[in-house]
């Protein structure tokens, strides 16, 4: 059975339709990269799936239990989101909070864990991310690379069914990108489920087992990433490709 | 200086400075406490857009800030006996003061919460907590970190304007210089003597903000990123 099923996801904001419609399944241990030009939809996609847009229509079916996108209630929104992570393109650390204490909040404040409990999580989430010897440290006091990697941490500390990353290495300098792209890499092979909208095309083709586009807000193609970037006879995909490889060049 | 002058001067000034502390400082201390709870409440109803109770704000914020401090003064000590509803001289300007500083220190508070990237209200409820939490544990804490230098400000602006009370009899330092002024006819001198010592308590206020801005910063962190 499948984790995660959408079907029919409409999203308009002011009258103007961003997602026409989305349909997506997303089985365990699936890694899918979401790509397209800008202004496709893919972060409104992504945010709708976490509920920070409400969709206009539209269903869900989460680990077997459906929910309709539109009429959901808040304590279905609450449940759905103690059972995924969020990864955000400007990573939204705490700002009044250490690095631990960021960790800890969602285990504590939003699970009711037990204080060493949760801190003995956090740390192992932090060990995993590299960053065991920041744990005291504010989000000002780090790099965009580290606020990111504690960012994962806060997400995969409360053991998430699947994690959804908005473009995570976008407000990144150059030569803090790998560092993050290593831990979801690492991620990948623990068999997380993950959904990253996301422009790095060398984790879309490598990490990744299946390739969205978008365009238009809606879905061109969805398919095995090796079959995506060997064959990709869409002439969208194509453009969009090349256009890629030039400003890479 | 001759010497009667410098002898009324010492001597005048224990006897301002004690009505000072008996009555500037507590009605400051009481008036902006309320302020503080009563702008905290109001800006909270706009920052949730609370239906209804949001425009009672406004309305509120509106008609405070669009009239006159002594005039409220004067309505709720003098005109409101018309209406059988007499309060003393201290509770009255207690009362005025309060929702007077509330409605400023209210607009100070909103754009100190919505100052906070909203980005920190999504990360919480990605990570499970409910908006409630958010907003005590995240939100609020950076916001009064935003919102404390000005908050500072206006509490250093209501020791001065607590010398409005002197119209409804309440007798505090001003209007005790006012009436050694009437018996010695020594405007000059006492006026600014009473003029240094509320200098001297604001001194002392903004040597506690900045106590308390570093203090703030230790607690929350410093600014926050974006």
């Amino acid at each position: 059975m499948a984790l995660l099923e959408i079907h029919n996801l409409k999203k308009s904001f002011e009258k103007q339709e961003i997602l026409h419609g989305i349909d997506l399944i997303v089985d365990r241990g699936d890694v899918i990269a979401v790509i397209g030009p800008s202004g496709s939809g893919k972060t409104t996609l992504l945010r709708c799936l976490n509920f920070l847009e409400h969709a206009d229509e539209g269903q869900m079916v989460f680990d077997g239990s459906a929910h309709d996108l539109h009429h959901i209630h808040g304590k279905e929104i609450a449940a759905i989101r103690k059972r995924t992570g969020f990864v955000f393109q400007n990573y939204n650390l705490f700002a009044n909070k250490t690095a631990l204490e960021n960790v800890t909040e969602g285990l504590i404040i939003g699970r009711g864990m037990d204080k060493d409990k949760a801190v003995a999580i956090a740390r192992e989430a932090l060990a995993k991310v590299g960053l065991a010897d920041k744990e005291a440290s504010r989000p000002s006091q780090l790099s965009g690379g580290q606020q990111q990697r504690v960012a994962i941490a806060r997400a995969i500390a409360t053991s998430p069914d699947v994690i959804y990353f908005d473009e995570p290495t976008s407000a990144l300098d150059p030569e803090l990108i790998g560092e993050v792209l290593d831990v979801m890499r690492a991620l990948a092979e623990d068999g997380m489920t993950m959904i990253v909208v996301t422009h790095e095309m060398g984790f879309a083709k490598n990490v990744s087992n299946r390739v969205i586009f978008m365009e238009d807000g809606s879905i061109v193609t969805a398919k095995e990433s090796k079959e995506f970037f060997e064959h990709p006879e869409d002439e969208r995909i194509q453009t969009f490709l090349s256009n890629i490889d030039r400003k890479e060049a | 200086m001759n010497d009667r002058l410098f002898e009324l001067l010492v001597d005048s000034f224990t006897k301002i400075l004690i009505p000072g502390l008996t009555m500037t400082i507590p009605l400051t201390i009481i008036a902006f406490s309320l302020a503080l709870v009563i702008a905290m409440v109001v800006a909270m109803i706009q920052f949730a857009q609370v239906p209804v109770l949001k425009e009672i704000a406004r309305l509120y914020i509106w008609i405070v800030r669009g009239t006159p401090l002594l005039v409220q003064l004067y309505v709720v000590f003098f005109g409101l006996p018309n209406l059988g509803i007499m309060i003393d001289p201290f509770p009255c300007a207690v009362l005025v003061f309060s929702l007077n500083e509330g409605a400023y220190c209210a607009e100070t508070i909103r754009g100190a919460l919505e100052a906070v990237p909203k980005g920190q209200m999504e990360a919480g409820l990605c990570v499970g907590m409910n908006y409630f939490q958010i907003m005590r544990r995240i939100v609020i804490p950076q916001a009064l970190r935003t919102a404390f230098p000005p908050l500072s400000n206006s509490l250093i602006g209501m020791v001065k304007d607590t010398s409005l009370a002197a119209n409804i009899t309440v007798t505090e330092m001003f209007m005790t210089t006012q009436r050694i002024v009437a018996r010695t006819y020594e405007p000059l001198a006492l006026y600014i003597e009473v003029a240094l010592i509320y200098l001297i308590f604001c001194t002392v206020l903004t040597k506690l903000q900045s106590y308390g801005e570093a203090r703030l910063n230790r607690l929350v962190g410093v600014k926050t990123t974006r």
